[in-house]
């Protein structure tokens, strides 16, 4: 496939079942190209998290698709099950989670999850310390990501002592300092107010890397993803241009979605 | 509505200040807080111009720090009661003649090595506290086990607080003894799930920063 030179993430008939037993992603497939913004949406439950936790192996689901489900696997594709997800032509195995790990970062939700140092600066350096970087370099990549989020002079503290938006940025900052290139986000500005809202907007405007942004906050999906997917039930319903999908009020109503209030309120100025 | 159960600098909140205590190096610091305690214990009790001296030392360095009476007497306050139930015994069994002398050492050198540890951790930030440890010899393993401790037992205790808040939001009146046990049982046995499931995200966080086992620290 020639678009496979230029696409860094891969997914392919991907599925996944909870050890309850409950489907949770169902023949799942897309890419994502080098500096694509690809914003992923759904309702509460439908897979969002547990299909960004397979983009570094903190998941592993398997190719094939569930037998009785309406999937076209390709030719030779249950015989031959590799792993459904691939970062640079590479596929997500264990043997490959420490390369695959440098070049996929993730923001986790919670942001007491991600901060488990005793202070913000040894934690922004967790990532490149377990790199193994020398140490100038260490702190370089430290100094670089907390100035990017704007956090410089908070490095002495203990994370208890942030504020929740800062906290959303020390762990950005801890993500950026591993420099990676391709960014798994969370839902990046859930809790937080205007004001750090628009931190998180701006820091991840300035920073190049292809992103998928698992979002209920459809405005800022609007403002920062050129490509959108739809994920209801573990399986996707739609994938295109952000515009034209959260544009779709049938598409959005049927998966728990709703069209941006910026969207309606344009297409009313023009009627 | 009432604060956290425990606020999260309830230890240490000074010690980020900028006094010669603080300035000291952590290595001087640990060492000179263990001998104060180790002396103070090794000291007959009835040897008083010595204890005195040491009690004197303690209240000196505090000063030096600058760290308010009134939060070291509210830390007192907290052990004081488990400290005299202790003390209370020797007179108990040993007989109130030199029974008196001993409750008034173990409170005194209780005490003292309270106000000791105190001054040692409100002098010094915790990740300085530990990175000086393991350079006296404590192992790595240790170092990190008691940082994650440091880190997510306030994180827990903002949990329960916020779980016995949405409780209470929703209990009438006292209601039957059985019932308020129960429903404590219930609030510990859904704080230990919860604790779990955190451990679990965290180590998912740590692997996606390619954690491999090792702790590597800046200091």
């Amino acid at each position: 496939m020639s678009h496979a030179a230029v696409s860094i993430l891969k997914v392919d008939h991907l599925s996944y079942r909870y050890p309850s037993g409950q489907l949770a992603l169902c023949d799942v497939s897309f890419s994502v190209g080098m500096h694509e913004v690809v914003g992923l949406v759904g309702p509460n439950g439908a897979g969002k998290t547990t299909l960004l936790l397979h983009l570094n192996g903190l998941l592993t689901g398997t190719r094939q698709a569930p037998a009785g489900s309406a999937a076209q696997s390709g030719p030779g594709a249950d015989n031959a099950p590799s792993a459904p997800v691939e970062v640079l032509g590479m596929p997500v195995v264990p043997a490959n989670f420490p390369e695959v790990r440098r070049i996929v970062g993730f923001l986790f939700q919670d942001p007491d999850d991600q901060l488990f140092c005793p202070t913000v600066r040894n934690d922004v350096a967790f990532g490149p310390m377990n790199l193994e970087f020398p140490l100038d370099e260490v702190v370089r990549r430290v100094d670089e990501a907390l100035t990017a989020v704007g956090l410089a002079d908070l490095g002495e503290r203990s994370p208890r002592e942030l504020s929740f938006g800062e906290k959303r940025r020390v762990c950005l900052a801890g993500v950026l300092a591993c420099e990676p290139s391709l960014l798994a986000l969370d839902e990046p500005s859930s809790n937080l107010d205007p004001r750090a809202r628009r931190g998180v907007i701006d820091i991840l405007k300035e920073c190049a890397a292809a992103k998928i942004i698992a979002s209920h906050d459809l405005e800022l999906v609007l403002e920062l993803c050129g490509r959108v997917l739809v994920l209801d039930q573990g399986r996707i319903h739609a994938d295109g241009p952000a515009l034209e999908i959260l544009a779709d009020e049938r598409l959005m109503s049927r998966h728990g979605l709703e069209v941006p209030l910026s969207i309606r309120l344009a297409a009313r100025r023009e009627a | 509505m009432q604060g956290p159960v425990m606020p999260a600098d309830f230890l240490d909140r000074f010690s980020r200040g900028n006094t010669v205590c603080h300035r000291m190096p952590a290595r001087l610091k640990i060492v000179l807080t263990l001998s104060v305690i180790f002396v103070s214990i090794v000291l007959p009790a009835s040897y008083w111009p010595a204890q005195g001296c040491l009690a004197c030392l303690v209240f000196a360095a505090l000063s030096l720090a600058e760290i308010p009476i009134a939060y070291l007497a509210r830390r007192i306050l907290l052990i004081l009661p488990l400290v005299l139930m202790t003390a209370l015994a020797a007179p108990l069994s040993h007989g109130f003649a030199s029974g008196w002398e001993t409750a008034f050492g173990i409170v005194f050198r209780t005490l003292v090595a309270f106000l000791a540890a105190l001054w040692l951790v409100n002098t010094t930030p915790f990740d300085r506290l530990l990175a000086g440890l393991c350079r006296l010899g404590m192992p790595r393993l240790f170092a990190t086990l008691l940082a994650f401790v440091y880190r997510y037992l306030f994180v827990l205790f903002d949990e329960l607080a916020r779980m016995r808040t949405a409780q209470r939001a929703r209990t009438f009146g006292p209601g039957p003894v059985k019932t308020a046990w129960k429903s404590r049982v219930q609030l510990v046995g859904t704080l230990l799930i919860r604790a779990l499931d955190r451990a679990e995200r965290v180590h998912g966080a740590m692997c996606a920063r390619g954690w491999r086992g090792k702790m590597h620290s800046l200091n």
